[in-house]
């Protein structure tokens, strides 16, 4: 029942995010630009660069731009169906959540189907991205590939939900987390950009252990590309544990969502 | 109050990123360096000296200091600027220094960690005063380009995602990633064209020696160059601009 009202939501919750974005078709086109235009910038900064220095610790630009791919198809997947769950601490702020808590369907749920300007555009963008990188790099398409590709990315896309959630979740007991949100989704971006082998020892342990970006793309990536690098101990196959680590990271990111849920009391308006 | 507020989280972030990000650009070039045959006259020590000086112009580069241009178009409060005895651009020009010399404020800390911890080379006292000068122009080519796009807002609203769009275009363009000279053959023949370069790319290379003393008037002449054609352009639009406001408004 509670189910299949949570189904009847979400389905009203996509049809007003594509009626609004047909609603402001400029504006779409602008903000379509600029998906491509900054994903576009990071990807020729790359190729100038592995131009220059064909080699980046053993990682040639084709190498480089699946590395990127890989990451920008999960980031595209969770923008695409989570974004919504960065403006919880705007709800918080301005006192919207208040009305989430007493309505009869899941909090976390409700704040993740608040209709906006939400489109696809991205995902099909990093899709198209996907594909001309797996062929250009001439990663050996098999059937691990075709089965685990799907999961790795699904799990790079929870790995994204759980830092967004971790960040909105501090928003219970700090009004303003704008900063905190800053920094690690820069740390996110330009790190997972680089071969995780570049970094020094401290880093290696903060982006496999503590918040597991290296398994978004740098493990599975150095897995397919068949490289010979054990970083902390851990093997490029783990790449392919992507999912479950996925899981995991978010359901720690879950329960201290509920921790901070039950000790929420408002900011007093 | 909330620009208080806004402050505090600026040195967080600012002073914050500032570290994060030479960190990257050091382990990032120092991975290139160890791999490949190396520039020969652009050392690793040099390359991310240079990373670390475009990091930290960045800081006050990046501010939108005409963005009450905006903002008051927007809510069309810039009706009641237009009837007060000021004179207006000046005073929108004014209203974004406050938060300049913030950053510059920013910039003491931020240059205290690159010399003691990073060690960035310092060049000798004549190249650094050609290198501040030829900065303060880059300054303003950039203050000129921003306030150009804030202009544009008389005509369309919508224009914080061609901001954004501009600013990586500077930042790849003007050379504060990747030097320019390291840039393959095709692209350096239109790089040079364009404004971006006369923002980050001039002063850098003055710094790090690439541009040796002897093309110093040359470089700033094609500064000031783009600042005279940017200043005018602005001009323009201003007056264009403002005509229609009190077109609008009567």
């Amino acid at each position: 029942m509670q189910t299949r009202r949570m189904a009847n939501v979400y389905k009203q919750y996509w049809r007003i995010n594509i009626l609004t974005t047909l609603e402001y078709r400029e504006n779409f086109l602008i903000w379509f630009l600029f998906t491509f235009i900054y994903h576009g910038t990071a990807i020729a900064s790359l190729w100038i660069v592995l131009e220059r220095f064909p080699s980046m610790n053993g990682w040639s630009f084709r190498d480089m731009f699946f590395l990127y791919a890989l990451w920008m198809v999960a980031h595209a997947l969770h923008n695409t169906f989570f974004s919504t769950v960065g403006e919880i601490p705007d709800h918080i702020r301005d006192g919207e959540f208040d009305r989430l808590l007493v309505r009869p369907l899941d909090t976390l749920f409700q704040a993740i189907a608040t209709p906006g300007q939400v489109f696809p555009d991205e995902l099909v963008l990093a899709l198209i991205t996907f594909v001309a990188a797996t062929l250009y790099s001439g990663v050996h398409v098999d059937a691990i590939f075709i089965i685990f590709v799907p999961l790795i990315v699904i799990g790079g896309a929870l790995i994204d939900l759980g830092l967004n959630l971790i960040i909105s979740t501090a928003a219970f007991w700090f009004v303003k987390v704008d900063a905190l949100r800053w920094i690690f989704i820069q740390l996110e971006q330009e790190f997972t950009r680089y071969p995780l082998s570049i970094y020094s020892r401290g880093v290696r342990l903060l982006l496999t252990f503590v918040f597991p970006f290296a398994f978004m793309n740098y493990f599975p990536a150095a897995y397919f590309l068949h490289k010979n690098e054990v970083v902390m101990g851990v093997p490029p196959a783990a790449g392919l544990l992507a999912p479950l680590i996925g899981i995991v990271f978010v359901a720690a990111a879950y329960a201290f969502w509920r921790f901070g849920l039950n000790r929420y009391q408002g900011v007093g308006h | 109050m909330a620009r208080e507020a806004t402050y505090r989280f600026d040195v967080f972030t600012t002073v914050g990123s500032f570290v994060v990000r030479v960190y990257l650009l050091r382990m990032v070039w120092t991975a290139l360096y160890a791999h490949n045959a190396a520039p020969k006259d652009l050392s690793r020590h040099e390359i991310i000296t240079y990373s670390t000086v475009a990091l930290l112009m960045g800081i006050v580069m990046d501010i939108d200091q005409t963005r009450a241009l905006h903002d008051k178009l927007h809510d069309g409060s810039i009706a009641t600027d237009f009837m007060k005895p000021i004179i207006v651009p000046l005073y929108f020009f004014a209203d974004g220094t406050g938060e300049v010399l913030f950053h510059a404020a920013l910039l003491v800390p931020s240059v205290l960690i690159a010399l003691l911890i990073f060690h960035i080379i310092v060049p000798a006292p004549a190249v650094l005063a050609a290198f501040l000068l030829s900065f303060l122009l880059g300054y303003l080519v950039g203050f000129f380009l921003n306030f150009i796009l804030n202009l544009t807002s008389f005509w369309t609203l919508e224009i914080s995602a061609v901001q954004l769009i501009v600013t990586w275009l500077t930042d790849l363009l003007g050379g504060e990633l990747i030097p320019l000279i390291l840039f393959p053959a095709v692209l350096q023949t239109f790089i040079y064209v364009l404004p971006f370069a006369a923002m980050f790319s001039t002063p850098l290379l003055i710094y790090v020696g690439q541009i040796p003393p002897s093309r110093y008037a040359e470089v700033m002449g094609l500064q000031v160059g783009w600042i005279v054609v940017l200043g005018l352009i602005s001009t323009v639009m201003w007056r264009a601009g403002a005509r229609r406001v009190v077109v609008q408004g009567g």
